[in-house]
């Protein structure tokens, strides 16, 4: 078979270079190589751009571009075609850092060979390929492991719902009395059905993770209560093993802006860890407090008197998979744990951390924001509008006719709401507040608006359109409403920021208002 | 006044046989169905009090079955639970949005089971685990 020739771009504005140039291939036989020569960067991306170049030649130095912006030019416009260096001997570090731009290759003029020209070029590509073949199966490997994944923790979980039915059916004796003996075996293969179960979960959990698909909804949210959810939940584990848990948190800590299940999922991860590597008679602490270093963080700490790891291990047991298995005999997990919470915490802007010694136990740190309305609502304003712009709050309420609110149907209309409040703002001037009440007969949202009382009045009517359009009713009472602020004028000697303080405590003081006045709880 | 029906719909024979031991025990009277077809004509014929349905079945799934019933007038009323081995995340709000009165993941714990049937039956809640205490009364 005829193979076609390779189409080479040669990029170059010095006529000599390109005479050279084309001498090094006069050697090759006819119809392996076919040069087109270009004068301008311009040029060159418009004809990279159509495709069909198998290589280009690129010199650092033209007319119409110059250094590692030709590098990066050439590479954006044809991503995919490899790219060869074309330099002069007193620039050869800048070539070289053209590499780490996504060149392939560089040459030095006037020193290369003409015979290896042809070789270098044909290497180049060659190289290229099978970089992006590797880049293609890394990918599919990646996505077939993560179906694969979560198909296995599916089918996984029939069976394990029949093996719990039975067990639990014979604990409870609806099949007939069982003695002390029994009931103790049975409560061992309960306690192993849990631990497989929430195994199945991290299954499910990591893939998620490694598809960019885990739902997080930050709100106003209490630490405490977190804390307190936690250590209750895991008590019972913790006493089984002979461990004392319990949380030694600051009174009177700032909420965090954060998913409130989520903190309760880094939580119940670290300290079921912790519990899982402490051995009888040890302890496990929960604690939280502001940082000092930066007062806008919160940070949580997880510490056990348990076996500890090696202080160069504590960035590994973060990753993926990773099991301490030469740390403790006995049971293990998945190694998927840590991973999830290292994703929850940073996706909600956060870090995490440990810091431990083999024998000397460990502390797990996870920092978290604080909730801070000023930070939020800074979108509202505008910067170049010095002294003060109108803010404007519009609250919708969500009811039901019968007076009350199931939490079946909060849940289902509170997403959607959300969703269509969101398409009637202009996102760069309004903020749709998160959630910040928690439960009664009403469910409030709340927009903070750039804008004056036409402007209001203006989202108001586009969000009473929205809401009648596409909510299915189902017996819910919709209401919106604005209210401008007061003061919202700008000292001349106050700072951006303290202004939005200002307004963020005006906002707060009308929400507290709205809030209190239907008898809603406030989600602290 | 006779004891509530509740129809069971799941492939897994052990699955359906478990809920059947559990619900007999706090006085529901059980039937099944293995696959969307006969779900429908299952239904028809017992006329259950509440449906407790798998998403993954044979012959269309439990979207499916919900669809149909709420074309049934009927069936369009009867309660429908969801217990299934699917992802909470990618199934549940559809789930809600179709009209089911909860989700559950499997597995399933029994107390959560009974105290969700309960509630959408109307029932007064039981404190406790409550199926030790209907042992008593068999």
């Amino acid at each position: 078979m005829k193979e076609k020739p390779l189409q080479v771009l040669v990029v170059e504005d010095n006529a000599g270079d390109v005479r050279l140039l084309r001498e090094m291939f006069s050697g090759e036989k006819r119809g392996r190589f076919e040069l087109t020569h270009l004068l301008r960067m311009s040029e060159a991306e418009i004809h990279l751009a159509k495709g069909g170049v198998d290589i280009t030649l690129l010199d650092m130095g033209l007319p119409d571009g110059h250094g590692l912006d030709t590098v990066r030019r050439a590479h954006a416009a044809a991503p995919d075609v490899p790219l060869i260096i074309l330099t002069g001997l007193d620039d050869e570090a800048l070539a070289a850092e053209a590499m780490t731009q996504g060149a392939q290759d560089y040459l030095i003029k006037g020193q290369i060979e003409s015979r290896a020209l042809p070789r270098a070029l044909r290497h180049a590509i060659e190289r290229h390929r099978m970089q992006a073949e590797t880049d293609l199966i890394r990918t599919q490997q990646m996505q077939f492991k993560d179906e694969f994944l979560s198909h296995v923790s599916h089918e996984l979980r029939s069976p394990l719902t029949a093996v719990r039915q039975f067990v639990t059916i014979l604990l409870d004796g609806l099949a007939g009395e069982i003695r002390p003996e029994q009931r103790q075996y049975l409560e061992i293969v309960l306690r192993n059905v849990k631990q497989l179960h929430s195994m199945i979960n991290d299954l499910f959990e990591v893939s998620a993770v490694q598809a960019g698909k885990l739902r997080i909804e930050p709100q106003r949210t209490s630490v405490s209560d977190a804390i307190a959810y936690t250590v209750n939940t895991l008590q019972e584990a913790a006493t089984a093993k002979g461990i004392t848990l319990f949380s030694d948190a600051e009174c009177g800590l700032p909420p965090i802006y954060a998913d409130p299940a989520r903190v309760r999922q880094i939580l119940i991860i670290l300290v079921d860890n912790a519990i899982k590597f402490t051995p009888a008679n040890g302890t496990v602490k929960v604690q939280a407090r502001i940082l000092e270093e930066d007062p806008n963080l919160l940070i949580l700490e997880v510490s056990d008197s348990g076996c500890g790891v090696s202080p160069n291990m504590t960035e590994r047991i973060f990753e993926r998979l990773f099991q301490a298995s030469d740390l403790v005999a006995g049971r293990k997990g998945l190694g998927l744990g840590l991973y999830i919470c290292k994703d929850l915490v940073m996706r909600q802007g956060g870090q995490i951390w440990a810091n431990s010694a083999p024998g000397q136990g460990a502390i797990f740190s996870a920092t978290l924001p604080i909730f801070s309305l000023s930070k939020l609502i800074a979108p509202a304003f505008r910067k170049e509008q010095g002294t003060g712009n109108p803010i404007t709050l519009v609250v919708t309420e969500m009811g039901s006719q019968t007076g009350w609110l199931s939490d079946e149907v909060r849940a289902k209309q509170s997403y959607s709401v959300r969703d269509l409040l969101q398409r009637c703002l202009y996102p760069d001037l309004d903020v749709l507040l998160p959630k910040l009440s928690s439960a009664g007969a009403v469910e409030l949202f709340f927009i903070v608006a750039s804008t004056d009382g036409i402007g209001g009045a203006a989202i108001c009517k586009r969000i009473r359109e929205q809401l009648d359009e596409h909510i299915h009713r189902e017996g819910l009472t919709l209401s919106t409403s604005y209210r401008l602020l007061e003061t919202v004028i700008r000292n001349e000697r106050e700072s951006m920021e303290e202004f939005q303080e200002k307004v963020a405590t005006n906002i707060q003081k009308l929400v507290n208002e709205a809030i209190s006045s239907r008898g809603v709880e406030n989600g602290q | 006044m006779g004891n509530k029906k509740i129809l069971i719909v799941d492939d897994d024979p052990d699955v359906r046989h478990g809920m059947q031991v559990r619900l007999k025990a706090n006085h529901y009277d059980t039937f099944f169905a293995v696959d969307a077809v006969s779900s429908m004509s299952e239904a028809r014929k017992c006329e259950p009090d509440l449906i407790i349905l798998d998403l993954g079945l044979p012959a269309g799934d439990g979207f499916i079955v919900m669809e149909r019933l709420k074309q049934m007038h009927s069936l369009a009323l009867i309660p429908v639970i969801v217990v299934s081995a699917r992802d909470v995340r990618a199934n549940q709000e559809r789930a809600l949005k179709a009209g089911v009165k909860a989700f559950l993941q499997k597995p399933v714990d029994d107390a959560e089971l009974l105290a969700v049937i309960r509630k959408a039956l109307g029932e007064p809640a039981k404190r406790e685990r409550p199926e030790c205490y209907d042992l008593g009364s068999i």
